[in-house]
């Protein structure tokens, strides 16, 4: 019954993160429209597929584990959950290409470009879990947060940092829990939903200031 | 530690062009004020110029030949403000507009 009540409140937070998610890509969409940079393009494709992501989950797990109890629904919620996994995965890789610093040559840019690509491919190699990888691409799209904080200095490019970071430290927590069941450890599950919603709201808080006149 | 930035785009050119117009607020500003603002070249400047007063965000007030004067409209100080939100946005992700 724990374990149930503890869903119901990831749910919960995943749906307002969605909700956050697709408010970034109204924006980035907006800001596209209006000065044909194709990196933002790129940021409100992979805020779409991350919300995307996000509401299949609910819509998933809502409808197959809370509805039915859970009751022979493994295999669609194994798909269900694979199917987030790999949208957050593409997310994230759009966000490493659009947050990617722009002022390197074009050489610079392949080299980094199949840097990554080959070190996805090794965790793929290495090690399946879909956790773990996301985990890897977001390693360095925080090292690129990181980097443009520290170029600009502006506040909203730290929102988007503690937003990034806070994604990650979910991602952390969240493969510490994939290693043993949630009903034993529910703290950790509900502390990775936790960063994950305060991520999301950290790029909430972006969007009204970076909207302010 | 300050970003190179790589080029600027039309949207940005306009956009610096229309901070130049705003600054000088009610009085307007010369088509000379505005090249020097937004670092163009005079047929360059031309070319923007049209563009704005045709799209409306700017007013041209014609005295004599030589003596132009620019006026921001109230659809140009609404684009500026949108601009400027676009700009912080962007500028959160490390995307240069």
């Amino acid at each position: 019954m724990q374990v149930i009540g503890l869903i119901r409140l990831d749910l919960l937070f995943e749906t307002i993160s969605g909700i956050i998610a697709l408010m970034v890509t109204y924006y980035a969409t907006k800001a596209y429209r209006l000065t044909g940079q194709k990196k933002l393009s790129d940021i409100s494709t992979g805020f779409l597929v991350l919300s995307a992501g996000m509401f299949g989950r609910v819509i998933g797990t809502w409808y197959f584990f809370i509805q039915f109890g859970g009751e022979g629904s493994h295999l669609i919620i194994s798909i269900v959950t694979i199917a987030y996994g790999v949208s957050r995965i593409m997310a994230y890789i759009l966000f490493f290409i659009s947050i990617r610093p722009s002022h390197t040559s074009d050489n610079q840019e392949n080299q980094n470009g199949s840097g990554i690509s080959l070190l996805l491919m090794a965790t793929f190699l290495v090690d399946p879990s879909l956790e773990i990888i996301a985990i890897m691409v977001l390693i360095v799209v925080v090292l690129q947060s990181i980097l443009n904080y520290l170029s600009t200095g502006s506040k909203f490019a730290r929102y988007v940092l503690v937003g990034f970071i806070l994604l990650l430290l979910s991602h952390i927590w969240m493969a510490q829990v994939t290693s043993a069941p949630v009903a034993t450890a529910p703290g950790l599950y509900l502390l990775s939903q936790g960063a994950q919603l305060l991520g999301f709201l950290s790029l909430l808080v972006m969007l009204i200031k970076a909207g302010r006149d | 530690m300050s970003r190179k930035r790589a080029y600027r785009s039309k949207m940005r050119i306009l956009a610096d062009m229309m901070r130049a117009i705003q600054s000088e607020g009610e009085e307007g500003v010369g088509p000379t004020k505005i090249l020097y603002a937004a670092n163009l070249s005079h047929d360059r400047l031309k070319q923007y110029i049209d563009e704005l007063v045709n799209k409306e965000l700017i007013l041209e007030e014609d005295l004599d030949s030589n003596n132009r004067t620019y006026y921001l409209t109230e659809k140009g100080r609404e684009f500026l403000r949108e601009f400027i939100r676009i700009e912080r946005f962007s500028e959160a992700f490390g995307i240069d507009i």
